[in-house]
């Protein structure tokens, strides 16, 4: 205890610590030591390896870099090669004239949309072939949009009226919408019947495209769609209101948003071979909107490897780093032996390359 | 009543150990530091009354230093840490995030926020209740009362004004009290006002005889005295009041005074009227806060955070252009017509539209200032002081058992690249250590010694003088003489025995030092002021004349008996008058009266006053005597001159009446005092001269050699002579012979003769004319030679007088750029202020770093005026260490504590700086880049939790690892290869290079995580086909992202241990456990089961492997082509012991350099001046000397109130354990 002036002037000053006022023994002159004590810690003497990036090391990371770059570039590289993908844009295709009229068409409900696009297969498909439908500059990753959902309304069938965060699509007549929100309302509804040139119909199977774990958990196989598309507005497809949402799995992966402006979502799969040369004949009906925001619209037949659908991007920058790498290795080395650098030569210390110079 | 404030100069009084009133000068209202106001009027104290004085309602004596209460915590404690701009800024942004503008959720940001905030309120609310405990046992702690005729216990708190108590032997003085009386004789009492002022040497205070009897309790019941006196002020030194007791009225002064804080010692106890309470007592009103500092990186960080705050509102006004001219009518999917729940995508409007946008995208971006970055510099800095700095064996100093201290933890990398220090001399380059070494009586001089000064110089002149050790038998400390022809009292035989005997008197006589112990001359020992004096008594015993006790009236001295050698007696001296010393007068008398009834006046001070005043004649002693005090000046010796004078009573009473009127007075009464004394100390008679031997610091040329080399620049300012300074500076290797020195000095014929006619205003404007004259020529001339080709280093020489003309506004320019091109630089004979003003001068003037380094109180001024603040620790007085920010024990300690702690801290705080900026920038960016996808509408790419997350959990640790563990090379490499500091004086880790660098590799960075987490996520990732979604992506990318930014510090590493691969790996791998629990159980969360989906993909993993070795990619050809092309120097030094294991625990038995303190002393001395120098080396320190001399020249130096002169004797006694570890 003490009234040491030094222990207001500043929280870090040692504070003393005496015996207590008058305390016998506050005289004695207590030997103990101040010596810190020793320990690797706050000598700061862990034991610690010392990596130096020596020119040998520079050129062995790169060839490391080089050896595990280059196969896996090659194996991304041909499994993406064997993928076999049949892109159609068909939105001009299957409805003409100027952008206001396209508009026009696509909005009258009256108007036949029903259109038919033949496809050429080149190559081979194996089963199961994959059919995607592609938008293109529709902002599915918009804020306004990404937000306008209820997964909490999604899921269960008490939270009905959980619908603030789905402005503006939240009601229609007073009621709320079961599925409420943009993302539901724009619901893709474009439909495609394929079948061959020689009229074998390719049965496109529509079940288990949307993840597990969203028909599982994320939509409720008690909540039924209501009130859906009954505002003055119609943004895109109906839904039937007798089946769960968790069984509409259109539904459930448009809702899964994705991630750029350009987009591929899967429409069915069909599980039967098709072989090179054979046409597809296509019957679709165009009844999605993308006409006035100048979307394009795609059908994509694709098959798939290990590494999914047709991408060449992982494996050519495999190849690429792999490439490069080993350019750089090259060059080190080159330098290396023309002009080597000296580990640890004092010569190269500043002070040493310029006396007397500070 | 205002002219009772007799505000003094220095603090000589306060360690006078002699009961009689003390005689100082009064000097002008100088003081350093602030003056606090004080109150009108007076306050009268009723003794023993509380009814009376509780009319007056004087303060309680509880006190409280704490910050906050319990109500006033959190408001208080939150507006301190809102008081940084940081902290501020992510309010406004967490505050922003509540509206709907926001595209994050709250917790984005609320979540980090509130964690810094916790931890630094945690760290207030422990240090706070620290500080409450510490008051508690304070207030609680017990002290006797008076009442009712017995002395009650009562707690400090409960005590009040006017209250009667009882201190015992070692206890603590509750409040400031009047001493009454005491157990032991004459009303005597001493104390250690350690706690005030650091001093450990013993004060006497003694009571004033009316009031000696009230010592019992009963007795002490009876006392109804009135106390009249000043009301409270944090001057310690001063006190005027009056006790009026049975209507007389009797002075009080300092002298009565017992101060809170102090304790008694070797007394039973005293009893004391209580007058100032709590916060009014003097040690309270002198506590103040010390100014933070702030390390010039912070400040540089600053500067950064600014820029990044820049970029932020590029990024933002980019993003909102963007979105004003995105919104569009024809997403008719958005139904941007529809305003849903705001205006913020409203095409008819886009200015609305944009504004809105900018909120937006400040909220999503808001991480690019790194939240966590201040408390995590804080967190490592305050480990690196408390367990590095703090803990470090290299600079303990087992002598006196001081450990090094980091007294704040904000400087610590400011250690790194201090470019000027500037250094006290005494106690900081030399010991302090006084030993008596030579002497002169009568013209004759003896001692046999050889300095080390002497030693060079002899073999420089190829003379090699053998040492002699310890031939002689009688040495202890402070007494280092041999010479056979007055040991063992042979100075019977020498020509002058009778000038011997007065010479041995006035040693035992004429000084104010306390014994303490048995009284033996083995056994006891000597409190004094200055070590000069102690080695002068020292002298004194072992030449026979022991003083073994003193009351106030009597000095009692075992002689050995003039006729027979062998045979001592005791001799009583009265003690009539003690002339004190003081800077002014320099010297010190005393008056005494032998048995037979002789009056002698025994003087002892500098030899110039010394001479002024000897009376006329024999003038051949004079000039003999004056041609052997500067030969010891010349061998570095410290001087004083003693003479005598035979006073006849009459002369005496007339004078002593002068002198009783003049300590009676209350006004001036130092002044006076001194006028009074001059009377008297005329006519001496000399009886001849002692020199002493002020020794060097261990270490300490080495030291100063290293830093040399470190680039550091030292510069010596010191109150010393001219002549001593230099051969001080010499001997620290800081001068030598191939130097270009310039001397500026005021000691010149020309600048006396001036002074001689007297004239105050022609002096003035002399000496700035040739100050002014003599800077422009020496700067000339350091222009000429700087530029030049000889590369000749120069020096610069100048004393206080001059300074104070070369700092005047109109030369200061020159001077600063004169004296940056010198390498080293002396000022002697400054003031602190100067010393102050030096230091000030540089660092604004040359924006360079600065520390200063010290001992003493006077170097207070210079220690907070400096970036960072050194005090010696161990050995004097608290007061530097008090205002410093680090204290070592030795001065040569410097080189751990600047090229070992200050360098890795400052690299080691670069790298963590830079680190988070890189990593927040780089996490930023990718959002921006994901910006532009979404047709700007500040969609965010991650989840709100990756993003809280980011900055306090996946990259938290690794950090804080490197800012306490990294360092390039070892310690004893740092100390082998001092230049490497150099890079910390160029700042050349932490510059905007650097961070343009950083900038263009986070840029990079993102470029690459965004761009291949989304080009190769186009196609179905899946053999089943499926496609992944915008949160799938965002983890992946994340994932790449957290695993990228962690391998990248890993890189920057120079050592790995343990710790680094733990930290890295559990931060990633914490990322993995988190995004595992946090997928599986927010159903409801866009994230839901993404990392489940996604490791069924082969896409992951290519991805996880792919981005960040080419995101790395580049730093490493940066790192491996710069290693390899561009080396620094600490990497060759790497490489050069890139084979040598690192020693762990080796260096701790030796301390800092190999060669012993004797060799390196010799080597030091190797190179002394060849020039001769005459000077006299008077002895006394004399740190005083500065505000007198101030006066003379009308300046008025402000003095801080504990501006103790006075130097403690060294006491080996070992303190009792006083730092306790908050």
């Amino acid at each position: 205890m003490n009234s040491n002036p030094a222990t207001p002037m500043n929280p870090h000053a040692p504070s003393s610590s005496f015996g207590g006022a008058g305390s016998p023994d506050s005289n004695a002159p207590r030997r103990n030591s101040k010596r810190p004590k020793y320990s690797r810690f706050t000598q700061q003497e862990l034991p610690a390896c010392k990596p130096i990036l020596t020119p040998k090391w520079v050129i062995s990371a790169f060839m490391l870099v080089t050896i595990v770059f280059i196969p896996i570039g090659v194996a991304s590289l041909l499994a993406s090669r064997d993928v076999v993908e049949i892109i159609d844009r068909y939105d001009n295709a299957c409805l003409q004239g100027t952008k206001s009229q396209k508009v026009q068409s696509i909005q009258d409900p009256t108007r036949n949309k029903t259109c038919v696009r033949r496809l050429t297969v080149t190559k081979r498909m194996k089963q199961p072939i994959y059919v995607y439908y592609q938008l293109d500059n529709y902002y599915q990753n918009h804020r306004r949009y990404v937000k306008s959902r209820s997964d909490q309304q999604l899921r269960n069938r008490g939270d009905e009226n959980e619908t603030s965060t789905c402005k503006p699509e939240h009601e229609a007549n007073g009621m709320s919408i079961v599925p409420c929100g943009l993302v539901a309302w724009s619901l893709f509804n474009d439909t495609y019947s394929l079948s061959t040139g020689n009229n074998r119909t390719l049965t496109i199977n529509k079940r288990d495209i949307s993840w597990k774990s969203d028909r599982d958990e994320k939509f409720g196989s008690d909540v039924f769609p209501k009130n859906f598309q009954n505002g003055s507005l119609i943004g895109g497809g109906s839904l039937n209101e007798s089946i769960p949402l968790n069984e509409q799995e259109d539904l459930i992966v448009w809702m899964r948003t994705a991630a750029l402006p350009t987009f591929r979502k899967l429409y069915g799969k069909i599980e039967q071979d098709i072989e090179a040369g054979e046409t597809i004949n296509v019957v679709l009906e165009n009844r999605y909107n993308t006409y006035s925001f100048s979307g394009k619209k795609k059908l994509v037949l694709s098959t798939s490897s290990w590494l999914g659908g047709k991408n060449n991007f992982i494996g050519i920058a495999y190849l690429a780093v792999g490439g490069l790498c080993f350019l750089l290795a090259t060059t080190f080395t080159v330098i290396y032996f023309v002009k080597p650098r000296h580990l640890g030569d004092p010569s190269y210390l500043s002070w040493n390359r310029n006396p007397g110079g500070h | 009543m205002k002219g009772w404030r007799g505000s003094r100069q220095g603090g000589d009084s306060a360690s006078s150990p002699v009961a009689v009133e003390r005689s100082l000068t009064s000097s002008s209202s100088i003081r350093l530091g602030r003056v606090q106001p004080q109150a009108p009027g007076h306050r009268t104290v009723f003794c023993n009354d509380r009814d009376a004085n509780h009319l007056a309602k004087y303060k309680g004596n509880a006190v409280s230093t704490t910050k906050y209460n319990v109500i006033t915590f959190l408001p208080k404690g939150l507006y301190e840490q809102f008081r940084r701009v940081a902290n501020l800024y992510f309010l406004t942004i967490s505050c922003l995030s509540f509206t709907p503008v926001s595209p994050v959720s709250p917790i984005t940001n609320v979540i980090p926020l509130s964690l810094v905030l916790f931890v630094s309120l945690v760290k207030e609310a422990f240090e706070d209740w620290k500080r409450l405990q510490n008051d508690m046992t304070i207030n609680n702690s017990c002290v006797d009362v008076l009442q009712e005729q017995r002395w009650e216990s009562i707690p400090w708190k409960k005590l009040q004004v006017g209250d009667i108590v009882r201190v015992k032997q070692d206890g603590f003085f509750p409040a400031d009290l009047l001493l009454l009386a005491s157990t032991n004789p004459d009303g005597v009492c001493y104390t250690e006002t350690a706690n005030l002022d650091g001093e450990t040497n013993l004060k006497i205070r003694k009571a004033l005889e009316k009031t000696w009897d009230y010592v019992a309790p009963e007795k002490a019941s009876e006392f109804k005295g009135e106390i009249q006196c000043e009301q409270p002020n944090n001057s310690l030194y001063t006190f005027t009041g009056n006790l009026i007791l049975q209507k007389q009225t009797i002075p009080i002064g300092p002298n009565q005074i017992l101060l809170r804080g102090c304790n008694l010692r070797n007394t039973e106890y005293i009893v004391g009227a209580v007058i100032f309470t709590g916060h009014e007592t003097k040690v309270m009103m002198n506590a103040m806060n010390v100014p933070s500092k702030r390390s010039t990186l912070e400040r540089k960080l600053d500067k950064v955070i600014a820029t990044l705050f820049g970029v932020l509102l590029c990024m933002c006004l980019i993003g909102a252009i963007g979105s004003a001219v995105f919104v569009n009518k024809k997403y008719h999917y958005l139904e941007l017509w529809i305003s849903g729940d705001s205006q913020q995508f409203n095409p008819r409007n886009r200015f609305v539209v944009f504004v809105l946008s900018i909120f937006t995208l400040i909220t999503l971006y808001s991480p690019i200032i790194p939240i966590s970055l201040y408390v995590s510099i804080e967190m490592i800095k305050f480990i690196q002081s408390t367990k590095f700095i703090n803990n470090d064996l290299h600079m303990y100093h087992s002598e006196t058992n001081t450990p090094a201290l980091a007294r704040t933890s904000n400087l610590n990398e400011e250690l790194g690249q201090v470019e000027y220090i500037f250094s006290d001399k005494t106690g900081t380059l030399t010991r302090n250590l006084m030993e008596f070494f030579k002497c002169s009586i009568g013209g004759e001089t003896y001692g046999t010694g050889v300095t080390e000064i002497e030693m060079g110089a002899a073999r420089r002149n190829g003379l090699n003088i053998k040492e002699k050790t310890a031939s002689n038998t009688a040495r202890e400390k402070g007494f280092n003489f041999d010479d056979a022809r007055l040991m063992h009292g042979a100075w019977r035989n020498e020509p002058n025995p009778d000038m011997c005997k007065e010479f041995f008197r006035c040693l035992a006589i004429c000084h104010t030092v306390l014994p303490e112990g048995e009284e033996t001359p083995e056994k006891l020992r000597y409190q004094a002021a200055s070590p000069d004096e102690a080695a002068l008594v020292t002298a004194a015993k072992n030449f026979g004349f022991f003083f073994y006790r003193r009351t106030p009236t009597m000095i009692y001295v075992r002689e050995s008996h003039v006729e027979k050698i062998g045979k001592v007696q005791d001799v009583t001296y009265e003690i009539l008058n003690v002339l004190e010393f003081n800077s002014t007068r320099k010297r010190q008398s005393v008056v005494c009266r032998y048995g037979d009834g002789r009056l002698v006046l025994y003087c002892k001070g500098a030899d110039t006053v010394i001479y002024e005043r000897l009376a006329s004649g024999n003038d051949e002693l004079k000039k003999i005597s004056r041609e052997q005090l500067e030969q010891y000046g010349e061998a570095g010796l410290r001087t004083l001159c003693l003479a005598y004078r035979n006073l006849s009573p009459e002369t005496y009473e007339s004078w002593n009446e002068k002198f009783i009127q003049a300590k009676s007075s209350l006004r001036d009464r130092e002044r006076k005092l001194d006028e009074v004394a001059e009377l008297i100390e005329k006519d001496l008679t000399l009886i001849g001269c002692t020199a002493i031997e002020d020794k060097l610091q261990e270490g300490v040329p080495s030291c100063i050699e290293t830093l040399s080399r470190a680039g550091i620049k030292i510069w010596v300012l010191t109150g010393d002579k001219l002549e001593t300074a230099i051969n001080i500076a010499y001997a620290c290797k800081l001068i030598n012979n191939d130097m270009k020195q310039f001397v500026i000095s005021s000691e010149t014929d020309a600048i006396r003769e001036v002074e001689s006619r007297g004239d105050q205003v022609e002096i003035a404007q002399f000496i700035r004319e040739t100050v002014k004259n003599e800077l422009q020529k020496c700067h000339e001339e350091a222009q000429h030679i700087v530029h030049g080709s000889t590369g000749q280093k120069l020096s610069l020489l100048i004393d206080g007088k001059c300074l104070m003309y070369a700092l005047d506004p109109n030369l200061r320019s020159t001077l600063l750029s004169l004296s940056l091109s010198c390498s080293s630089v002396v000022c002697c004979r400054v003031s602190p202020l100067q010393k102050a003003q030096v230091t000030r001068l540089v660092r604004k003037g040359a924006n360079k770093i600065t520390l200063s380094i010290g001992d003493g109180a006077n170097d207070v001024g210079m220690i907070q005026a400096a970036h960072v603040g050194v005090g010696i620790s161990g050995m004097e007085g608290m007061q530097a260490v008090m205002a410093s920010d680090f204290a070592i024990a030795q001065f040569r300690f410097l080189t751990d504590l600047l090229l070992v702690h200050g360098r890795w801290s400052y690299l080691r705080l670069c790298k963590v700086v830079s680190y988070f900026f890189y990593k927040n920038l780089t996490f930023t960016l990718t959002q921006f880049w994901y910006t532009f996808q979404t047709g700007y509408s500040g969609q965010r790419f991650y989840d709100d939790w990756f993003q809280s997350l980011y900055n306090v959990i996946f990259t938290a640790l690794p950090v804080i690892i490197v800012g306490l563990l990294d360092k390039d090379v070892n310690a004893s490499l740092s100390k082998k290869y001092p230049q490497l500091y150099k890079q910390g004086i160029d700042n050349a880790f932490f510059n905007w290079k650097v961070v343009g660098t950083l900038a263009c590799f986070s840029v990079y960075q993102s470029v690459i995580v965004y761009n291949f987490a989304i080009a190769s996520s186009t196609t179905g990732l899946t053999s089943a086909g499926k496609i992944l979604g915008v949160w799938d992506i965002s983890t992946a990318a994340f994932t790449c992202l957290v695993i990228t930014v962690n391998l990248r510090l890993l890189m920057m590493c120079n050592t790995v241990t343990r710790w680094h691969s733990i930290s890295v790996g559990g931060s990633i791998l914490a990322w993995f456990i988190f995004i595992f629990i946090y997928s599986l159980v927010f159903v409801n969360k866009g994230t839901y089961f993404t990392i489940y989906v996604l490791m069924s993909t082969a896409y992951l993993y290519l991805l996880a492997i792919l981005v960040p070795i080419v995101a790395l990619l580049g730093d490493f050809l940066y790192q491996g082509a710069q290693r390899w092309f561009y080396p620094y120097d600490y990497q060759i030094v790497q490489e050069i012991h890139r084979h040598e294991p690192e020693s762990i625990g080796a260096g701790l038995l030796e301390v800092g350099n190999q060669l012993t303190p004797e060799e390196e002393r010799r080597y030091a001395f190797a190179l002394l001046p060849r020039e001769r120098s005459k000077h006299t080396g008077f002895a006394f320190d004399s740190p005083g000397y500065e505000s007198f001399f101030a006066t003379q020249q009308g300046v008025s130096a402000p003095q801080k109130p504990w501006d103790v002169i006075r130097r403690a004797s060294m006491k080996p006694k070992s303190k009792s354990p006083r730092t306790s570890r908050h």
